[in-house]
């Protein structure tokens, strides 16, 4: 029974209930046995019990699926939250959601376009390919035979989103991690509601795909003709996802490559185009053959200003130079208000910002990074700096910008790392 | 004039479409005869030819529904195709589809059926068999094929589903969600559970169990009764016998 979306607010309310309860015990458990295991088997207890959690976690989030499922999904961009296992799964489960069965397929067609899929199509596959944010996509064929990816989304799923939210909320409020994912909620929370509505997807895949003109990327073409509110048709392109694409133990310079190419892509969307596709959850990018990158699935993109794009590179560059008045002030030139005294402000620098800094910096510095996991992971490194930020309850606002920035490129690092990818990091933009 | 019997099919189905039209619009107390012979551009006097009662003509269209539904699915190219689970959400969902441009109708079906109950299902009969009819094809065809085990109690399924189904609608008659997304998720998330119970022929084995339960509890209250030793041993007396009333 592995297709189920349990939509009722009981059938929901229980899954989370039963989760936190198991969640609950376990923590009870961990504490219990705490005072007889000597200092290292406390450690290990406590990695375990992280994992039972996540596990419990990953569990009631996968049952719940619609929302949850997404919402797992970009918890789990967020490296450190989750242990290493759960992230795997989870990247997994971006495309392993058990389809919807042909009636609601059935019914959508007809709700959007008035048509059954067999008619709207010359060719539709009723199983689904891969799942994707809010949904599952479809091969099918269009009247003209090209392949199309046919993306289809849970119906009334707009409708259960803020219920979901809800009880998600409460679900993670007693786990040790409430703080930090309560505050990612809010932010997904917007994000999804902008997913919901495909036609700005589509929008914004038409206009990268015009605009983000790079050698070895594609973009796909929008077939409006079968794409609604509530369904995406783009032409299907070629190649794997990651964790497949990693599984045929690609060489180093294949790797290399294709790291490369996440990282001009990143570099001209954001310095040339002002816009970023921001969501750099790995089942956006498929990984083909003959050496080019497929971008897919634009649900989640930011625009920035032209002083933002202006400053964040001056940014960067200050902190290479170590340079704590140059850094602060490019801070507050991006919205940052911090109520400290020349001295805190000083200390503030020292203890988070510069460390922060060094971590950033690091690849630029070296020119060409390995970002391979040799023991230490770099971007578990840079989180726990990221969290020294998040403590400082003295910075009362940052640029909007900022947020969406900084996590599409952790995210992009985090990558980079997963692919055991070496990237040329020297770019036009930092000179 | 002779009818031909082509013809007296869509008179009956013109008539039917013009009562639902009329009772939706005034309810089923103030929908005439008269109005809806009109509105079907036939006689006064030849509407009581098809339907002699205005109750004909109410259950006469939740009928014609069915049959309609029974062809929506035949026209479904790959519906044999379909698992179990997928056919009967189909159905569910086919029925809702065309019961649609009819909900206020179905308001004064469900009114009238729950407001005289016993009536309400004599008068229903013919429309739960149609629907029972569909529901032990997919069953049959589910056996034959292998997708799921015989069921020993196969024959209670389909009433049981009618039950399950009439719920469906009341739900969905009070459902205020957008394009009543709660009832579409109510019907896949039902439907899954149900389909589980045909898999594993559950309702075969509760019965077998409250059987087994039913006898060895009886038994065993028996063996209490051990002294009893049937017929009476001498006749009743006589009721008041002797007394002066």
């Amino acid at each position: 029974m592995s297709d189920t979306i349990p939509t009722g607010k009981l059938a929901r309310s229980g899954i989370a209930g039963s989760a936190l309860l198991k969640a609950g015990s376990r923590q009870l458990t961990h504490a219990a046995k705490r005072p007889f295991l000597s200092e290292p088997a406390r450690e290990e207890q406590k990695l375990l019990l992280d994992d039972e959690t996540a596990r419990i976690l990953f569990q009631a989030f996968s049952r719940l699926r619609g929302t949850a499922l997404k919402v797992a999904q970009m918890l789990s961009m967020e490296s450190n939250l989750m242990p290493e296992w759960f992230r795997r799964e989870m990247s997994k489960s971006y495309h392993q959601v058990p389809p919807l069965g042909r009636p609601l397929i059935r019914k959508l067609m007809l709700q959007e376009f008035g048509k059954s899929p067999e008619t709207l199509f010359s060719q539709f596959e009723p199983q689904a390919f891969a799942a994707a944010s809010l949904g599952q996509v479809h091969a099918a064929r269009g009247d003209d035979g090209v392949e199309l990816a046919v993306k289809l989304q849970y119906p009334g799923i707009k409708v259960t989103i803020d219920n979901d939210l809800q009880l998600l909320r409460t679900l993670i409020k007693p786990t040790r991690y409430a703080k930090l994912m309560l505050s990612s909620l809010d932010e997904i929370e917007q994000r999804l509601h902008e997913e919901v509505d495909y036609r700005q997807e589509a929008k914004n895949t038409e206009w990268f795909r015009n605009h983000l003109k790079l050698p070895g990327i594609k973009i796909p073409a929008v077939y409006g003709d079968y794409s609604s509110k509530h369904v995406l048709a783009t032409e299907r392109l070629p190649g794997l996802h990651l964790e497949t694409w990693l599984e045929t133990h690609p060489t180093q310079q294949a790797r290399d490559h294709f790291g490369q190419r996440l990282y001009d892509i990143f570099v001209h969307s954001f310095y040339g185009l002002h816009a970023l596709h921001a969501d750099p959850n790995p089942g956006n990018y498929l990984f083909a053959d003959d050496a080019t990158l497929g971008l897919i699935d634009f649900g989640c993109v930011r625009y920035y200003s032209a002083d933002f794009v202006n400053l964040i590179p001056q940014l960067l560059r200050a902190y290479m130079d170590r340079d704590a008045s140059q850094v602060i002030s490019k801070y507050r030139r991006l919205g940052m208000v911090a109520e400290m005294t020349e001295d805190e402000l000083q200390a503030f620098y020292d203890d988070v910002l510069q460390p922060f800094g060094d971590w950033l910096t690091r690849p630029f510095k070296a020119g060409r990074f390995n970002f391979t996991n040799q023991g230490v992971s770099y971007t578990a490194e840079g989180w726990a700096s990221f969290r020294q930020i998040a403590k400082v309850r003295k910075i009362n606002s940052l640029a909007n910008e900022f947020i969406y920035f900084d996590r599409t490129f952790f995210g992009l690092y985090q990558l980079f790392e997963r692919m055991g990818a070496c990237i040329d990091m020297q770019h036009e933009w930092l000179l | 004039m002779k009818v031909s019997k082509q013809e007296k099919a869509l008179t009956r189905k013109r008539i039917l479409r013009a009562a639902a039209d009329v009772i939706s619009e005034r309810g089923y107390k103030s929908a005439s005869m008269r109005e809806i012979a009109r509105r079907a551009e036939v006689g006064d006097a030849t509407i009581y030819n098809y339907f002699p009662t205005k109750e004909g003509l109410l259950y006469g269209y939740c009928e014609e529904k069915q049959r309609e539904v029974a062809k929506a699915l035949k026209q479904i190219e790959d519906f044999h195709e379909y698992s179990l689970r997928e056919q009967l959400q189909q159905l569910t969902e086919t029925e809702l589809a065309l019961w649609l441009p009819d909900r206020e109708f179905l308001t004064e079906v469900f009114s009238l059926t729950f407001s005289a109950p016993v009536a309400g299902a004599v008068n229903l009969a013919e429309t739960r068999r149609l629907f029972n009819r569909m529901v032990e094809e997919m069953i049959d065809a589910a056996i034959e094929a292998g997708e799921i085990p015989e069921q020993p109690y196969r024959e209670l399924f389909a009433p049981l589903y009618w039950d399950y189904f009439t719920g469906i609608l009341a739900y969905w008659l009070h459902d205020e969600s957008e394009d009543f997304a709660n009832t579409t998720q109510l019907v896949d998330r039902s439907v899954e559970i149900i389909a589980m119970v045909l898999h594993t022929a559950m309702i075969g084995k509760a019965l077998d169990l409250l059987s087994f339960l039913f006898r060895s509890q009886v038994s065993r209250h028996l063996e209490k009764l051990g002294d009893y030793t049937g017929p009476w041993k001498k006749a009743k007396r006589r009721f008041m016998d002797g007394e002066d009333v």
